[in-house]
């Protein structure tokens, strides 16, 4: 066709105009969104392991282990885990004693489940005086042998939490993540 | 809905069924059969009669009677469920009943169609949505379900007759989305906790105001229940869906009165008796006794009461068996595989919406069509 | 056929030709972000934004594309700005742009976008396809704003965060969830199309 060149030259100068815009806007915002990404990342790992002055990023196994310092001695270590919820995908921040025996704090990072009862694993608006009663349960938890959770009655031992009633399957499912997860995390770091 | 029975006069003598000529389905109406082998009774209908010249003699059903019928049939369980929950299963029943045929009239009114408020079938929507909902539900939702039930459920497709899903099951699964703490708020039976009535439901976890249903306990705490309190309503659950035997009553008397078609309930249940019967073989510490399957939840109310609507049921007796089989598999992956414990709610919907394709797949021939067929 | 003037030239986008409660058109993002007024509010614009601009470079352009690419030549523009519009949404307003996921690169392929493009701006000068793009978006953003109110409304007892309904009003979950979606959007065509009607008559 006689036109052939005229859409070749068009078309290139549009997607070659185009290429350039988007780089430059990216050089611009890019800093901006990493930025963003690096707080809300920081402010998860502080909030599950309060006690620190440093933090070191060892990626081993598709795991990213931060590693939390005070004055030059290992005091806890975080990764992130995620696993199915009840209707959507549950990503945690996990936090860790050093030998992973014990949990020192849990975040939720994200969670779409059933408004009212699985979204209750983060945020229980019935419980006015305590609205992060499910998640708090997980702090100081032992992990082994495993954790396990329990329906309607106060937890016993100290591997236990208390499951929300009218969202077994959201509460099972956090506790199914941990298990795996700290069982895996745990070869990943070579610990007995 | 209005059916036409065969007149003596015109009707003369009947032909036999197997000769269904080009009729239109007329539901429901009796004629005298000649013996039938069991192929022809369980896949032709005795709803497809033959054409016949005027004068017609107009029958005696017609959509209020069937509707009051129903109603009726339903009182068994609705008298139950009074004893078992007292004052708050009539507040729940009467709030339900009441905002159906206000949301009825309104509808008609704005609409400008007849006023269909007294032909019953509101009141019939309004009651068996009561009865799916757990005692003691808040007033303000159960009156928002009835509206949603005759609004959404009915009267936007054009009114009684014309909507593709139950309406009740509508404004249920509305009020299951809205609320699901409170509609999964169950309540034991008043006697229940006392232990008074019969023997206890359960062995463990009745604690007098909320208890679980035997379909919850199981999926959730892996406790199972005895059947007999199952028989006889002694369980916690929604308001009408406790007694076995009481809904059974009705719905027999709605079988006998050919206001349900037999088939719906015998292939819905059947199924679920046979599905959940060959899981329980294969490894009966993980799947419950089919039994237990078959009278626990609602199943038995919405195998009788609710898949049977008419409207909302296939025409075609091929279609009714594909109906039911489908409403039993869909139902026991629910409560078996699903995230929910009971499922009688969602298998209904769904099969209801492929009605419509199921009465065209399975649409009779007509007398002659077949051997067009083959000439092409 | 009558030139309209620029007023409504703009207008019709408001109602006439509403692009969803007439065309039905873009009902994905309409349907899928509109849980909340300010998440309804930041797709209609982030959408006027993308119409606007490449309203303008299509229009301009209108007799340099070649017919036969010209699909072609728009998506690229109006990928262009769609890219733009997520960036800036990530770099300035991340919580907005979280909520609303993958429904703001899917601007590309909404309908509404690629379809004034081919009817209106590749046929008509700048002034006209500015005028064409503003009144489609208002009318999106409208549509978008009155739906994700009730639905937020109904469905959280809340208006752009801030507590609206009674203390203890139980909020319908469901309007919160897609069924609230087609139910809200259902009744809100139904309503446009008896007014029409009425109108009309």
């Amino acid at each position: 066709m006689s036109n052939t060149p005229k859409i070749i030259i068009v078309l290139t100068l549009i997607t070659l105009i185009s290429g350039a815009v988007l780089a430059l806007l990216d050089s611009y915002t890019r800093p901006k969104i990493d930025n963003y990404r690096k707080i809300q990342e920081n402010q998860a790992i502080a909030e599950v392991l309060p006690e620190n002055d440093r933090i070191n990023e060892v990626a081993k196994d598709g795991y990213v282990f931060y590693e939390a310092y005070r004055k030059h001695e290992l005091v806890g270590v975080a990764f992130q885990v995620s696993g199915g919820g009840y209707q959507s995908e549950l990503v945690l921040m996990l936090g860790l004693s050093p030998d992973f025996s014990r949990i020192i704090g849990l975040k939720i990072l994200s969670q779409v489940e059933t408004p009212g009862l699985g979204t209750k694993i983060e945020k229980d608006e019935s419980n006015k005086e305590d609205p992060g009663w499910f998640i708090n349960q997980f702090k100081d938890l032992r992990t082994l042998p495993s954790i396990s959770y329990v329906k309607n009655a106060s937890p016993s031992r100290d591997t236990e939490i208390q499951a929300i009633s009218g969202a077994t399957v959201s509460s099972k499912a956090i506790v199914d993540i941990l298990n795996t997860h700290i069982k895996k995390a745990k070869a990943a770091r070579g610990i007995e | 809905m209005t059916e036409e029975k065969r007149s003596p006069q015109s009707g003369g003598e009947t032909r036999p069924a197997e000769d269904p000529g080009k009729t239109a389905p007329a539901p429901a109406a009796e004629t005298e059969k000649p013996k039938k082998n069991l192929r022809s009774r369980l896949f032709r209908s005795e709803r497809m009669t033959i054409v016949e010249p005027a004068p017609h003699a107009k029958g005696k059903n017609s959509v209020p009677r069937i509707m009051y019928t129903v109603i009726l049939a339903l009182l068994p369980a609705v008298v139950l469920s009074l004893f078992l929950f007292g004052t708050r299963a009539m507040i729940t029943i009467m709030v339900a009943v009441f905002a159906a045929m206000v949301a009825e009239y309104a509808s008609n009114r704005i609409m400008k169609s007849t006023v269909s408020v007294d032909d019953g079938s509101a009141i019939l929507t309004g009651l068996l949505l009561a009865l799916t909902l757990p005692p003691g539900f808040p007033i303000a939702g159960t009156a928002l379900g009835a509206v949603v039930a005759i609004v959404f459920g009915k009267q936007v497709f054009g009114g009684l007759g014309a909507n593709i899903f139950n309406p009740a099951l509508i404004g249920r699964a509305f009020l299951q989305a809205s609320f699901p703490v409170k509609i999964t708020t169950w309540s034991m039976p008043a006697f229940a906790a006392k232990g008074v009535y019969f023997d206890m439901a359960t062995k463990n976890a009745v604690d007098g105001i909320s208890g679980a249903t035997p379909l919850g306990l199981l999926k959730f705490e892996h406790i199972g229940t005895q059947l007999k309190p199952l028989l006889f309503g002694n369980i916690g659950g929604c308001i009408g869906e406790t007694s076995a035997i009481a809904l059974l009553i009705g719905g027999i008397l709605l079988l006998i009165l050919k206001y349900a078609d037999w088939r719906i309930p015998l292939s819905y249940i059947g199924t679920v008796f046979v599905f959940s019967g060959a899981l329980w073989l294969i490894n009966p510490e993980l799947y419950p006794n089919p039994l237990f399957m078959v009278l626990s939840g609602g199943l038995i109310l919405g195998a009788f009461f609710m898949a049977t609507d008419m409207v909302t049921s296939p025409v075609t007796p091929l279609g009714t068996w594909i109906y039911g089989i489908g409403m039993g598999i869909v139902l026991v992956i629910i409560r078996i595989w699903g995230g929910l414990p009971e499922g009688v709610m969602y298998s209904i919907l769904f099969m209801n919406g492929l009605v419509p394709l199921l009465n065209r797949w399975t649409r009779p021939k007509y007398f002659g069509e077949i051997q067009e067929e083959k000439k092409k | 056929m009558k030139q309209k003037t620029a007023i409504q030239e703009f207008l019709k986008g408001l109602w006439d030709e509403n692009p969803v409660l007439v065309s039905l058109l873009g009902l994905c993002p309409t349907l899928a972000v509109t849980v909340s007024a300010i998440n309804g509010l930041a797709m209609g614009l982030a959408a006027t934004f993308v119409l606007l601009c490449s309203a303008f470079l299509v229009s301009l352009l209108r007799k340099v594309i070649p017919n036969q690419v010209r699909i072609a030549a728009y998506i690229v523009i109006i990928a262009t700005f769609v890219t733009i519009a997520d960036r800036f949404l990530a770099a300035f307003t991340p919580d907005i742009s979280k909520a609303l996921g993958p429904f703001i690169p899917l601007i590309i392929v909404n309908c509404i976008i690629l379809g004034r493009m081919e009817a209106f701006a590749s046929k008509n000068g700048i002034g006209r396809s500015l005028l064409d793009a503003l009144g489609m978006g208002a009318g999106f953003t409208l549509t978008l704003l009155v739906l994700s109110s009730i639905r937020e409304i109904l469905g959280s007892g809340t208006w752009f965060g801030l507590q609206l309904m009674w203390p203890f009003y139980a909020a319908w979950k469901v309007m919160v969830l897609p069924p609230g979606a087609f139910l809200t959007l259902g009744c809100m065509i139904a309503a446009a199309n008896w007014i029409n009607t009425r109108r009309r008559s």
